[in-house]
């Protein structure tokens, strides 16, 4: 989604402002890397001193939208999961069954524990579907409107009833 | 389950294709949304400058970071129903460093849009990497003294 909209823009926005710069600096193709060509694109957004883009409120929701804010935030969730326990395993005394017992020694009931399962796997089960949805994206299949639109409710779909079966096992 | 044996086979043909994006014109978007190398109607200007990475020496090193991102990103989705068809202590090492190196990569792009400032973003970065490098260890340690990811997972889901 990010990328669709970066490249929409870039495309635009670019090439109408940009045009007949970026024709001479370009005429000289083999002296410019794509390094350089960052540095002079980061040199002048840095410059120009502008606040910081995207501005959230102005953009209608949608969809795509919604699953990209999701596939972050899934992300950085369940890094900081791992993280916590990895952490963990080398810092809190008492090894991982003990701390299974504690847990069953709660007695907490099945619909608790199927419910907590669900909350584990969801943001994994949608993160792994979108990220494949991400790279059939990065090999530039699937990208017109349509397309994204019907991934993105396959990915919702699939992952709620993988998510849902897992939790039940 | 049957989600999980699907993906596995999603990825086998996955990783070799993921591999051969270099040689197709694929690019991160950043790169892409200023540098063109489609024909362009009306404007002309750069359709003789092909910038597919194999053209651009000195590009190489973020082109080849960015495949390797993708590389880990496969290799991450098949150890996971790996892990359940065959725990084994190559699995739980192997996730251990797939998910680290993901997560490394994963996150430090998020430093990179949200944390701005020459000064606070390297010192974010440095700081990822010592919690990336100890969630590492402890993983690892995990492995080795514990019971091991794979069959921790076990363990948790038989609850
Ligand atoms: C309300 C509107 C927007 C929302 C909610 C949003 C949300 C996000 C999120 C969650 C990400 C990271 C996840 C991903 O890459 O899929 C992202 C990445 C990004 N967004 Fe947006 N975005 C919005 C609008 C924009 C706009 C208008 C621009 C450009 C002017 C933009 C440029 C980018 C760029 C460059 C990235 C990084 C791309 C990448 O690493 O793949 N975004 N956005
Ligand atoms: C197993 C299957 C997984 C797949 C296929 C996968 C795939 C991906 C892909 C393709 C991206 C890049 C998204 C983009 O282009 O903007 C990504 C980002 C990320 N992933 Fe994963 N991932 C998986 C599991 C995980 C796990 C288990 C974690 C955490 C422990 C994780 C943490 C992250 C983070 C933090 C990001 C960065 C978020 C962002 O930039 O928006 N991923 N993942």
């Amino acid at each position: 989604m990010a990328a669709l909209l970066l490249r929409h823009i870039g495309r635009h926005c670019l090439r109408a402002h940009l045009s007949s710069q970026l024709c001479i600096r370009n005429a000289a193709p083999l002296g410019t890397t794509a390094k350089e060509e960052m540095a002079r694109f980061w040199n002048k957004n840095t410059s120009s001193n502008r606040p910081v883009s995207p501005h959230l409120t102005i953009y209608r929701w949608s969809l795509p939208m919604a699953m990209s804010v999701c596939h972050r935030g899934s992300g950085i969730a369940m890094s900081g999961g791992v993280s916590l326990f990895g952490l963990s395993a080398l810092l809190l005394p008492g090894n991982f069954e003990s701390y299974l017992m504690l847990v069953k020694s709660l007695c907490l009931g099945p619909a608790l524990i199927h419910a907590a399962k669900f909350v584990l796997v969801f943001p994994l089960m949608y993160h792994s579907l979108n990220g494949v949805r991400h790279l059939m994206w990065d090999l530039g299949k699937g990208l017109s409107i349509s397309q994204v639109q019907l991934s993105g409710v396959t990915v919702l779909v699939l992952a709620v009833l993988s998510s849902a079966g897992l939790a039940a096992i | 389950m049957a989600v999980l044996l699907k993906l596995g086979v999603l990825c086998s043909g996955q990783g070799a294709r993921a591999l051969s994006l270099r040689s197709r014109a694929v690019r991160p978007a950043f790169v892409s949304a200023f540098l063109q190398d489609q024909p362009t109607p009306g404007w002309r200007g750069t359709q003789h400058i092909h910038l597919s990475p194999s053209h651009q020496s000195g590009s190489k090193a973020a082109s080849l970071h960015w495949t390797s991102e993708r590389v880990v990103s496969v290799l991450l989705l098949g150890l996971i129903p790996a892990g359940y068809l065959n725990p084994c202590s190559v699995v739980d090492y192997s996730l251990a460093a797939a998910l680290t190196l993901h997560s490394h990569w994963g996150i430090g792009q998020v430093v990179t849009d949200y944390v701005h400032g020459d000064a606070l973003q390297k010192a974010t970065k440095a700081g990822l990497l010592a919690v990336s490098a100890l969630t590492f260890a402890g993983l690892c340690y995990f492995n080795y003294h514990d019971v091991g990811i794979c069959r921790a997972v076990a363990m948790l889901w038989k609850l």
